[in-house]
């Protein structure tokens, strides 16, 4: 049985995130893994260390308040299990969170959890379109495709980048770089939503929680054909392939 | 030298005028577009103040349609009420509702001299445009339909668009205002009426066949957009809910809460045409709308309102309700072989969520098309795709023969119904769409559902269209084949 944590889907349901969740629980279910999704809401107790998979997405500036000021109170756990080997995804809103800092156009600086090493500083127009990046998982070079929408410049300090931009902007448009990673845990600004689009990459996040309860990691193959059609269709698009 | 200005600004608006109307006919000609825009493109490139010009010239009121779905509907109902009660209208019913369009449907209406003989201009108005359009024309009533969430990389985020209509909605010194009353992003617009008489529409019930506890997980709930407080942030209190967030709400810790309306329906039945009985301060009057969906009904209360508003007798405006005809991709009926045929504009995960509940409705076989394109118009993202309750299929596959999946992102449409636990076997990816269409065509379904996004509704309307000529010709000596 894993367990899938989604962090308050009543907030952070921008951009078809969820689909995120869904997918994760699809392709752990179409393989006889049991699975629970755990919908935790502002307030609402949660036992990270007892999670496999944590989910957390974007939201508009006042619902990012809203969680920013819950999640707080529980960065020391979050920390915990993370340095413990806990899987996670965060995307655009909760990728820029999980660093040092967000500094808005006014330059007003908003403190984030500081889990991961990289700061955010708002730039002047938003990064927007579709995108796609080239990630190492297990020794492979796969390309995987989504769609930015941020106005977020995000600077890496120690973390390391999720992959490498073939197309598109990226964490800043400047230095090539998407997303963060640090032991299990992976950012990035893909929407899309990314994991339904990129099978590879998710099966690779099931694989890491399932490693770290010690159970078999070989997973069965499933039927992608649809998935490799519609990334093939998007990198011809984007003229990478 | 005044008289050399004066002259020279008519030959301005001569020019303008003319050029347009001459880019109208010849788009038609070439059959580039449906002529809604363009020549209002270069009317107001020829002579920016052209829209000022013919609005100021609207006899008795101008009326603006806003919202995020259901304008091009209500604003046509507006305008058949208008018409029906005697007056000249001149309004944008293709759905061209920028600028560009706004000004087009006025010049289609303009003698060449730049003469606008109309006594009611209909307008509907996208909602990001909305400011600029107000900085042109005064409305003298704003109807504002609902906020969704919709094709945001446009836009930036809901709460932005709001503010901007809020924002221009106090600028204007007077004029009245529609809202509904189930929408609390809508309702509170009210605080924006200072001085301005507001009038409120929505349901008093919940619809009897709509169970309760069902919209109880995430998954169904996908698409609420706003479960806070606008004014203080807390979350909402729901009673029930329609869709979306629309529903009868109250915030436990401000004032805030669903206004009462004073246009609204009660006795509500949506199976194949839709009815209910409306009750105003012109006393009840039933109303049956050859349309079925829960959200035409609530473009026909507001349709109702704002005909209250231009003082049309209640009974006057059922009539015209009654005898509406949905403009295209708004659920129009074709016929192929026997086979009956519903097309309908998919643009965001609300409107999407109620066509998709159209079908489940829906008895015997069917075959389903669906058309997304990513172009400008459509939106370029389409993330929104899985804030669609696609999961709901999972009740109703079994009737359903198959998918076909069109348009420029027809894959990823594959790919959404997969996760929603569709067969792959009835997942058909065509991303060509008139090739979509023959395979729909050809399928064995007794019905076929079309849903397509703004940019793909043209060329499948086209296609089907030549399809049932082709069908009258061969089927013309059979009976009662429309």
């Amino acid at each position: 049985m894993l367990h899938i944590c989604h962090l308050y889907p009543d907030l952070l349901n921008l951009y078809g995130d969820r689909g995120n969740v869904l997918a994760y629980a699809a392709r752990c279910r179409w393989r006889g893994i049991p699975v629970t999704v755990h919908r935790v809401r502002r307030g609402e107790e949660v036992d990270f260390r007892g999670m496999d998979f944590l989910f957390l997405g974007g939201g508009s500036d006042r619902e990012q308040n809203l969680m920013t000021e819950d999640l707080r109170k529980r960065a020391g756990a979050l920390r915990e299990a993370i340095e413990d080997g806990l899987t996670v995804l965060a995307i655009c809103g909760g990728y820029q969170l999980l660093g040092h800092y967000y500094r808005t156009r006014e330059g007003q600086v908003i403190p984030g959890l500081g889990l991961l090493d990289f700061y955010t500083e708002a730039g002047a127009r938003r990064l927007i379109g579709n995108i796609a990046v080239e990630i190492e998982l297990d020794g492979e070079r796969v390309k995987v495709t989504g769609f930015e929408n941020h106005a977020g410049r995000t600077y890496l300090g120690k973390a390391a980048p999720l992959g490498r931009v073939l197309a598109g902007s990226g964490n800043n448009g400047e230095d090539g770089r998407e997303g963060a990673r640090y032991k299990n845990v992976f950012c990035s600004y893909l929407h899309g939503p990314l994991l339904p689009k990129n099978p590879a990459l998710t099966d690779y996040l099931i694989r890491t929680a399932l490693k770290r309860r010690g159970l078999p990691e070989l997973l069965e193959p499933l039927d992608d054909r649809l998935e490799a059609t519609a990334n093939q269709a998007m990198l011809r698009r984007l003229r990478v392939i | 030298m005044r008289w050399l200005r004066n002259l020279g600004a008519k030959i301005l608006l001569f020019l303008a005028v003319v050029l347009a109307r001459l880019t109208f006919r010849l788009s038609r000609l070439l059959a580039k577009g449906k002529g809604s825009s363009l020549p209002g493109m270069v009317a107001l490139r020829i002579c920016p103040g052209v829209l000022k010009v013919l609005a100021g010239q609207v006899r008795r009121g101008i009326v603006m349609v806003t919202g995020t779905n259901g304008k091009t509907t209500t604003n046509n109902m507006i305008a058949r009420i208008a018409a029906g009660a005697g007056y000249k209208v001149a309004a944008n019913l293709e759905g061209a509702n920028l600028i560009t369009g706004v000004t087009a449907a006025l010049i289609k209406n303009a003698t060449l001299s730049g003469r606008l003989n109309c006594d009611y201009a209909c307008l509907e108005v996208d909602e990001a445009s909305f400011p600029v359009v107000c900085a042109q024309v005064r409305p003298d009533i704003v109807v504002v339909t609902n906020f969704f969430r919709d094709q945001l990389d446009r836009y930036g985020e809901l709460d932005n668009t709001i503010k901007y209509i809020r924002d221009a909605l106090e600028k204007l010194p007077s004029g009245k205002l529609v809202l509904n009353a189930d929408d609390p992003l809508v309702a509170q617009l009210q605080t924006a009426g200072a001085g301005k008489q507001v009038v409120f529409y929505g349901f008093g019930e919940r619809p009897a066949h709509r169970g309760e506890g069902k919209g109880k997980g995430d998954e169904e709930q996908g698409v609420r957009e706003a479960r806070f407080c606008p004014f203080c942030g807390s979350p909402l209190a729901y009673a029930y809910y329609q869709y979306g967030q629309l529903g009868n709400y109250r915030c436990p810790r401000c004032a805030f809460a669903r206004p009462e309306a004073g246009v609204e329906a009660v006795r509500i039945r949506t199976a194949g045409s839709s009815s209910c009985l409306i009750l105003s301060p012109e006393g009840p009057v039933p109303l049956t709308l050859p349309v079925s969906g829960l959200y035409n009904l609530y473009n026909a209360l507001a349709a109702f309102a704002a005909g209250l508003l231009i003082r049309v007798r209640a009974k006057e405006i059922g009539n015209a309700l009654q005898n509406y005809t949905p403009a295209t991709g708004r659920m129009e009926r074709y016929h192929y072989l026997g086979k009956a045929i519903l097309l309908n504009l998919v643009k965001n995960p609300a409107g999407f969520n109620e066509s998709l509940r159209v079908f489940r409705e829906a008895e015997g076989n069917l075959d389903v098309l669906i058309a997304i394109n990513d172009n400008a118009a459509d939106g370029r993202d389409i993330s929104w795709l899985w804030d669609v309750d696609f999961e709901v299929l999972q009740h109703c596959h079994r009737q359903i023969n198959c998918f076909v999946c069109s348009g420029t992102r027809a894959e990823e449409m594959g790919v959404r119904l997969k996760y929603a636990g569709v067969p792959l076997d009835k997942i058909i990816v065509e991303p060509d769409l008139e090739a979509a269409v023959d395979r729909i065509l050809g399928a064995p379904g007794h019905q076929a559902y079309l849903l397509a996004t703004y940019t793909a509704l043209w060329p499948v309307e086209r296609k089907l269209t030549r399809c049932c000529q082709k069908e009258h010709a061969y089927a013309a000596h059979m009976s009662s084949v429309s």
